[in-house]
């Protein structure tokens, strides 16, 4: 198990041990040698190294001719080392929602509460952001729960740092949007609409169309204003406004929906108002693979039935995920943030599962870094190891896939946010 | 005659070799190259060199690792699903000991848990222990199952196999009913220890006078006083649900002052501050579904392995359908991830949970007269990706991966 035999930090012209806290301060410069780095976009360099300086990949390849002579090394060649980009957690409510506390993902005063913002209901002390972050996870979409038609506006935030501000990559990311059993049984309960799935669709199709005519409105206004100066803009309206950016395909509306009917309820409303959308959930997406797949919808794909299944879960597949690449899908896999095996920490082993049930091991992989920085609007910065790209990486001690690997180092940002004591 | 009928009926199906494979005995070791030869739902002999009759079917499992059946330490199987309609928590009295898990549980699963007992089949799970959820202080009478059969009653394995109890939990205080606090749910526990003291005091004084006051009517019969007088008489074997630590403590005292039998406490999250209390007493631990903890420094704490490597006994559990029933030996790979000795986490999921309900002369392990309960693995058992091929209860197949199986996931 224990393969610190070869794993060394050290300053290259320095003498002593580096404490690790000093590490990848501010201008300090970091380079990794490995034997095996994947990159994600651009293939596995074996052996490989990788310069990184204020908090940036500089360059990657097989060697660096230049290296700084300030440089830190972290040198985990000789040793089953993989160097990967950080990983990506999806969608998840994450320092929004505490097992023992109550809930700050979901507003269930109102079906539509599009104008909240998740990142005014994240703790950054939460411990489980730290937990997750020394499992390799360096990034994720935060975002409101599943009782809400319209959750609100979802971010995507680094897992490091003291405030929401401190943390944030983008928001909002996006707009949060939930059909099948969630409001049904939250607005059920209290007889208001929606009690019914169909009442869910006229929530979300209400909401669009009011938002139309709001942008249209502003649209007015805008033109009205250029031959009259002193026009009176019309009323801001923070519920309207965010889904009117939706309209425009300036936000993603990510839609979580489980059993096949939901999903092509979804569907159904991408395609009257030409969303930009993402499925999350899709439990039974292997029934309508294609339907998905001919409107290059990208699917965040539930875990694979580990934790407590509902009724809308029940019929979950292991090869759900693979019919869904097979069918030309991109795929992304969450965790759950479910006990033991369903808990976020464990992303690389819910790949690993997927790959069990068909999905070939460089789309897992990618689906848990790459792909899933993509559909979040964040591809530029983070999700594979790029010159240019931010110095988020996870070194893990062997095959990430493997259930016998364990993260030693965790990098955000060029720090060395996590060191596994050996 | 005679004998000449017993041979013919054991000619086919009841006579299998399973040839070649390497084997996870659990308790002997492993045997990299060996045979395992089954006769009439019992293991008749195993061994690299072992005598293999002409008339029996062969099969060659070459490349192939075969572990005793899984045995899932805590289970809500065929209960209904945790957080909805469930069938393990009667919730209109705190103190239920007379209730029996048998009488709700579907064989089939119900929804959305249908075909969940086909589901555990598939991951190679063969014996569960079904207990009463924690909702009550103490919830009822505990059964071990095995999963083949078409009632309950074919299922059962060891029937009542313990008394499931719950520290902590106030569920009664939204109505306003006792407990209320920690120190309420205590407090019945030992008043029910006490009634089931005096209800067997009335009993043995009513057999006494008999015998010379053949008149004499016999106390009235109460099933509660029935139940716990098991567990006074230390027949039965208490299980308690406890995670805080000051819950897993109230769970020792109470076992200090009655004398429980076999004490087994399920989840204990914080066991690892009170190992060595709960090594001293012999106190077993059912860990899961969290299997990771982190201690109030942040520090990772594998569970199952400090408390092995601390002196006490471990079973590791799905807790289904918090964890469900199937990812039973994944529960253990993650025990194994994060240090684990691998034989060590086998042990928790087989020959450690069958001496819970005190079945070791029966499963757990791949010993001559055990009943034949096995799989066989294409690989690592603990590999997320390795595949179950076939499952074995008492000598008949009982699952076979094929193509259509495996789309039943």
């Amino acid at each position: 198990m224990n393969k610190s035999k070869g794993l060394f930090i050290f300053l290259l012209l320095g003498a002593a041990w580096v404490v690790s806290a000093t590490v990848g301060s501010e201008n300090n410069v970091l380079v990794i040698k490995a034997d095996h780095i994947l990159t994600i976009s651009q293939g596995e360099l074996n052996p490989g190294m990788i310069l990184i300086k204020k908090g940036k990949i500089i360059e990657i390849g097989e060697t660096i001719p230049a290296i700084p002579e300030d440089a830190v090394l972290v040198d985990v060649t000789q040793t089953e080392s993989w160097v990967l980009p950080g990983l990506i957690e999806a969608h998840t409510t994450l320092g929004a929602r505490s097992r023992y506390g109550g809930s700050n993902s979901d507003e269930t005063s109102n079906p539509n509460t599009a104008q909240l913002l998740i990142i005014d209901g994240i703790n950054p002390f939460d411990k489980r952001i730290k937990y997750t972050r020394m499992a390799g996870i360096t990034t994720a979409m935060i975002s409101p729960g599943r009782q809400n038609v319209i959750g609100g506006q979802s971010a995507v935030l680094k897992l490091i740092g003291k405030t929401v501000n401190d943390m944030t990559l983008l928001s909002p990311a996006g707009i949060k949007f939930s059909l099948g059993e969630g409001p049904k049984d939250t607005y059920g309960k209290k007889d208001r609409l929606p009690t019914t799935r169909m009442g869910s669709a006229f929530v979300m199709r209400k909401a669009l169309i009011d938002a139309q005519e709001y942008a249209q409105k502003q649209a007015a206004f805008v033109k009205r204003k250029e031959q009259e100066k002193n026009a009176v803009p019309p009323k801001r309206d923070l519920q309207l406004e965010p889904l009117a950016q939706l309209l425009n395909r300036e936000l993603t509306a990510f839609i979580e929906c489980y059993r096949a009917d939901d999903i092509m309820t979804a569907l159904r409303i991408v395609d009257e108002f030409s969303l930009k959308a993402v499925l999350i959930g899709c439990t039974e997406g292997y029934r309508v693979s294609e339907e998905i797949a001919k409107r290059k919808i990208p699917v965040v794909c539930s875990p694979f039935g580990i934790g407590p299944r509902r009724m809308e879960t029940q019929d979950i597949r292991m090869d759900n995920s693979a019919i869904l690449a097979k069918a030309g899908v991109r795929v992304i896999i969450k965790s759950d943030e479910a006990l033991g095996m369903g808990s976020l920490r464990e992303l690389p082993l819910h790949a690993a599962l997927a790959v069990k049930g068909g999905l070939d091991k460089k789309t897992a992989l990618r689906a848990i870094t790459l792909s899933a920085a993509e559909i979040l609007g964040v591809s530029d910065r983070i999700g594979s190891l790029e010159a240019g790209k931010d110095a988020d990486l996870v070194i893990f001690n062997g095959d990430p896939l493997h259930y016998h690997t364990r993260v030693d180092f965790v990098i955000i940002n060029g720090q060395i946010v996590f060191e596994r004591m050996q | 005659m005679a004998l000449f009928l017993g041979s013919f009926l054991c000619a086919k199906g009841d006579l299998l070799v399973i040839k070649n494979a390497r084997i996870l005995t659990v308790t002997r070791g492993v045997i990299e190259k060996g045979h395992i030869l089954i006769r009439n739902g019992k293991i008749d002999d195993v061994g690299m060199d072992i005598e293999i009759p002409a008339d029996a079917e062969i099969l060659d499992a070459e490349g192939k690792l075969v572990t005793p059946g899984l045995i899932d330490s805590h289970s809500h199987l065929g209960l209904g699903p945790s957080g909805g309609v469930t069938e393990d928590n009667e919730g209109s009295d705190p103190v239920t000991p007379q209730l029996r898990i048998i009488d709700s549980i579907h064989p089939d699963g119900v929804p959305p848990h249908k075909h969940s007992f086909q589901h555990a089949l598939s991951e190679g799970v063969t014996t569960i222990i079904a207990r009463p959820g924690s909702g009550n202080v103490i919830g009822g009478q505990s059964a071990a199952l095995k999963l083949l059969g078409k009632t309950v009653d074919d299922m059962i394995l060891v029937f009542p196999c313990d008394m499931k109890m719950a520290m902590g939990r106030k569920a009664y205080g939204a109505k306003g009913l006792m407990p209320v606090t920690k120190m309420g749910v205590a407090y019945l526990v030992r008043q029910a220890m006490l009634d089931a003291q005096h209800y067997k005091t009335a009993w043995e004084k009513y057999e006494n006078e008999r015998k010379t006051a053949p008149e004499k009517q016999p106390p009235k019969r109460d099933l509660k006083n029935e139940a716990m007088t098991k567990v006074l008489n230390r027949e039965l074997p208490v299980h308690i649900h406890a995670s805080p630590v000051d819950d897993i403590m109230t769970a020792v005292r109470l076992s200090d002052e009655f004398d429980f039998f076999k004490l087994s406490i399920g989840h204990g999250d914080e066991s690892y501050k009170v190992a060595d209390e709960l090594a001293k007493r012999g106190v077993i631990v059912v860990v899961g579904p969290q299997m990771i903890v982190f201690d109030d420094e942040g520090n990772l704490i594998n569970l199952a392995d400090y408390l092995v490597k601390h002196g006490v006994e471990v079973n590791i559990m799905t807790d289904a359908d918090v964890v469900q029933q199937e990812f039973l030996r994944f529960q253990a790979a993650l025990a194994v991830k994060y240090g684990m000795d691998p034989g060590e986490a086998l042990r928790a999921i087989t020959i450690n949970p069958a001496k819970l309900i005190g079945m070791e002369s029966r499963i757990g392990s791949i010993e001559r007269g055990k009943d034949a309960d096995l799989v066989i693995f294409d690989g690592d058992p603990f590999d997320i990706r390795t595949k179950v091929l076939k499952v074995y209860i008492n000598g008949k197949l009982a699952f076979q991966a094929d193509e259509e199986r495996e789309k039943l996931k």
